[in-house]
């Protein structure tokens, strides 16, 4: 990409920056919606760290599953899109609730046994996705068809409308968690698990809900991710990652900082490969983030863990 | 009244059986495959003792396979490119590992566990990563073309080759453990404001612990490069490191026989006894994983000592017992 | 003078939690270091083993200036504690406590502790056979084998001043030696303390209770991070400022 800038400049000037518009139009494009994408997943894992110490190494591949199960409804049982979409995702708000009542809860405060079952529950769902659907890398067709155009530039609706509908998720969320009750107790339980029990909040059932939301937004980012670029097998590990470096430089107990952090990596993640081809970009945006924690390890909006 | 214990001699003993055993094993089973399995399980076994020898400070190495990689492919490079022999390669790829293994811990170390688990983590992503950017490591494909440690197709010797390292592995990181040495290691993890105020230096002790571990797990990685006919990324990453971790923790982690244990039950009663189950065997170690973590918290070390102290000790009594009664009544 | 405070100054934020703190403390001494609760005397234990570093001010022992340095540094050049809330190492023994503390007299190579050579054998003779001394001195022989966290609170409190004489110290810390303990177990430990001085430890001692100052040469106490009052513990105790300071114009025990 680099190359192909310095190669044109024999062309007019003009021609380059129209030419370098686009180039930035399609990364902000890019970095708007994986930054969409990755907040979205990442949320569901934060619930659960930041208010149950639980510490969820299956949350990437829960991400994954749901993307193939959309493919599956979607595409090769030929679901509407629309309905295959709000199945998936009801199907996956009911796998976080029986997650949280049988995996989640007889293990708080007990990180190793918590990584035990997580790992179980990567193998059986990347298991059980390899048999019933397949182990390739697959597409799930556009939700939105068509292109907007204006002047010389154009965008893919999808596009827009994955970032508008993260970002209509993401608003929702913010109201849930700061308005509804619901969302109040779940920040009283984050602060204090204690406190918040004896003044009578029902962990249990708040933890019920956050996860199954939690889960629901895996599900709806891993769909996301399969119409507008692609489900492969191994998704699931790769954004496990992207998730704990989301998680850290946010800090840990912040969800504000979720979204802020969000937007910069996803920026970042976009910017990346136009400079450094391959798999080097990601090593050097995982050895950025090391660096980055060296300096402040506490992330940016969290408050330091003991 | 005290209760008859099993003589002292009967963990040696028993050791010396097991060692016996696998020995005289290849004389009696000659299949390749199960012999290649049992390779790769006393590859993962000091993996898994060099990991868990890290947590006694109380650090979480997440990012061990990566150093296993950082072995393989530093012995795999230099076998292939400059044609080194295995006997040189095999040291340089430990103590590069070792090396990487200082100059990563030194700066992370200071920080707070969880932290440093995720730094470590994040270090062996990175690792993993560079490895599959570089044309010289063979990118995602990996390497070829290494030097094999030993010629022909026959595995019987590498199967004594990795038994006798394994061995050799498994007693260096025991005296470690059991030494002064790993002692200040538990102190330091029980309260590091007590350990530093009867002057352990803790920094150091933090290294030093990771370069150990690194170095024993680069050596095997080293040593599992001249074995295996292409060294790969994927062998290396994050998953094969929780894996590792997972080997540890079903066999107990407060035991130094844990990982001996957990390795076997975990990968290689799996891969050998259900590999004609194909897509499916994942699900062996899923379900053992959900067995252990719901049924027996301590692991299965946990469960034998806890067998032992009440079942087997009461066993040897009666027998003593009626000895005892015998010699009395003759 | 074996150790020197000079103008010693913590700040935390907004809080100064030791305020330009003089003292100082002879060879053969005990000194008491009294105060209400919040007075910061842990405060300045921490920076004198090197826990905490001072903003401001220098503390000199033997001569030499260890504001910089490290705890375990300082626990080297024979400086030992005990801490308030008493940590233990809860899952060794209380034998292996004391044995697990001797790690400076004698200090053993790395390598002579890994290759078990007849040096370190030596050595851990050496260790385990002072670790029983130290533990008939406290009293807690007879419970040598037990764990560590099933002590009765009195036990963990000996148990922690154990850990501390297995430094070898020339000057020995003790932080709320008295804390929760019933009146049998202070008589016990105000006489094992005496025990020390008579082999020669130099001690501060940072108390609460009032009882310690029988046992003291000289007494300074402390009220919002600075000095208030210096002297003989019968000068101390009749100082109104003192009194005022402990029980806010209260009827004293």
């Amino acid at each position: 990409m680099a190359g192909y800038i310095l190669c044109h400049s024999s062309r007019s000037f003009e021609y380059d920056l129209v030419f370098l518009m686009e180039i930035f139009i399609q990364t902000l494009t890019n970095a708007l919606v994986l930054a969409a994408v990755y907040i979205l997943v990442s949320l569901g894992f934060a619930f659960l760290f930041n208010m149950l110490g639980i510490f969820n190494v299956a949350h990437g591949s829960i991400y994954m599953a749901a993307g193939y199960l959309g493919y599956l409804f979607i595409q090769a049982l030929g679901i509407n899109q629309w309905i295959g979409l709000i199945i998936v995702v009801v199907l996956f708000a009911g796998l976080g609730l029986f997650l949280e009542k049988f995996c989640f809860r007889p293990f708080i405060g007990d990180f190793n046994r918590q990584i035990m079952i997580g790992v179980a529950i990567i193998a059986i769902l990347e298991t059980s996705v390899n048999i019933l659907i397949g182990s390739q890398m697959y597409i799930i067709p556009t939700f939105v068809e068509g292109i907007l155009k204006a002047g010389a530039y154009s965008i893919a609706w999808d596009r827009i409308a994955a970032f508008g509908l993260g970002g209509v998720l993401l608003i929702l969320v913010i109201l849930f968690v700061n308005r509804s009750r619901w969302g109040q107790q779940m920040q009283a339980i984050t602060q204090n698990m204690e406190g918040a029990a004896l003044q009578g909040i029902n962990i249990h059932q708040i933890s019920a809900i956050v996860s199954a939301l939690g889960c629901a937004l895996a599900a709806i980012a891993g769909i996301l991710m399969g119409s507008l670029y692609t489900l492969d097998p191994f998704m699931g590990d790769g954004t496990l990652i992207k998730i704990l470096i989301l998680i850290i430089l946010a800090g840990v107990g912040s969800f504000k900082g979720v979204i802020y952090m969000g937007l910069l990596l996803g920026a970042l993640y976009a910017t990346l490969p136009l400079l450094i081809q391959g798999a080097a970009s990601d090593a050097v945006a995982v050895a950025i983030i090391l660096v980055i924690l060296l300096i402040r390890p506490q992330g940016f909006f969290g408050h330091e863990v003991s | 009244m005290k209760r008859d214990r099993m003589s002292k001699w009967a963990k040696p003993m028993a050791l010396v059986g097991l060692i016996i055993i696998l020995a005289i094993l290849p004389l009696l089973f000659s299949s390749p495959y199960l012999l290649h399995i049992l390779i790769l399980t006393f590859v993962y076994i000091v993996g898994a003792i060099s990991f868990r020898t890290i947590t006694i400070s109380g650090q979480f190495p997440l990012a061990h396979a990566a150093f296993m990689g950082i072995g393989a492919y530093t012995a795999a490079t230099l076998s292939r490119y400059l044609n080194w022999p295995p006997w040189i390669t095999i040291p340089a790829g430990a103590l590069t590992a070792g090396i990487i293994g200082i100059v990563f811990g030194y700066p992370f170390a200071r920080l707070r566990t969880l932290y440093y688990a995720m730094g470590s983590l994040f270090f062996g992503v990175a690792i993993t990563y560079f490895v599959q950017s570089l044309k010289i490591t063979g990118g995602y494909v990996g390497l070829t073309k290494v030097q094999p440690l030993f010629a022909g197709a026959s595995r019987v010797p590498y199967y004594y080759f990795f038994l006798v390292l394994a061995l050799v592995c498994a007693l260096a990181l025991y005296r470690f453990e059991f030494s002064r040495i790993g002692n200040n290691l538990k102190s330091i993890a029980q309260s590091h404001l007590l350990a530093s105020s009867v002057g352990i230096n803790e920094a150091r002790y933090r290294v030093l612990v990771v370069a150990i571990g690194c170095f024993f797990v680069g050596l095997v990685g080293a040593a599992f490069a001249h074995y295996t006919p292409i060294v790969t990324p994927s062998t290396f990453n994050l998953s094969a490191t929780l894996w590792l971790a997972m080997y540890v923790m079903i066999g107990g982690m407060n035991s130094f026989a844990g990982p001996i244990i957990g390795t076997p039950i975990l990968y290689f009663i799996p891969q050998y006894y259900f590999s004609n189950l194909r897509a499916y065997s994942p699900f062996i170690p899923a379900v053992i994983l959900i067995i252990i973590a719901y049924l027996m918290p301590k692991g299965l070390a946990g469960l034998i000592f806890m067998l032992k102290s009440s079942y087997l000790d009461k066993l040897w009594g009666r027998i003593k017992g009626k000895r005892v009664a015998d010699a009395a009544g003759n | 003078m074996l150790l020197e405070i000079k103008d010693l100054t913590k700040q935390f934020g907004g809080l100064i939690a030791v305020n330009q703190f003089d003292m100082y403390v002879n060879q053969g001494e005990i000194v008491g270091l009294i105060g209400p609760n919040g007075a910061g005397k842990s405060t300045v234990y921490n920076l004198i083993t090197g826990v905490y570093h001072p903003n401001r001010g220098n503390v000199i022992f033997n001569d030499q200036d260890i504001t910089k340095m490290k705890p375990h540094q300082i626990a080297g050049l024979g400086i030992g504690r005990t801490f308030q809330l008493n940590p233990l190492f809860s899952d060794f023994t209380v034998l292996e406590n004391v044995t697990a503390s001797f790690n400076l007299r004698p200090h053993t190579s790395f390598f002579d502790i890994y290759f078990n050579t007849p040096t370190y054998r030596r050595n851990e003779a050496i260790i385990r056979e002072r670790s029983l001394e130290i533990l008939q001195l406290v009293g807690l022989e007879q419970v040598k084998d037990d764990l560590a966290k099933n002590l009765p609170h009195g036990y963990q409190k000996m148990l922690g001043l154990a850990r501390a004489l297995a430094t070898q110290p020339n000057l020995l810390l003790l932080d709320e030696p008295l804390g929760g303990m019933n009146p049998s177990e202070i008589e016990f430990s105000l006489n094992s303390i005496g025990k020390m001085r008579e082999q020669g430890i130099t001690i501060m001692i940072v108390e609460h209770n009032m009882q310690i100052l029988d046992l003291c040469d000289r007494v300074v106490v402390i009220n919002f991070g600075q000095k208030i009052c210096e002297g003989l513990p019968e000068e101390v105790r009749e100082n109104k400022e003192v009194i005022s300071a402990y029980f806010g114009g209260e009827h004293a025990t």
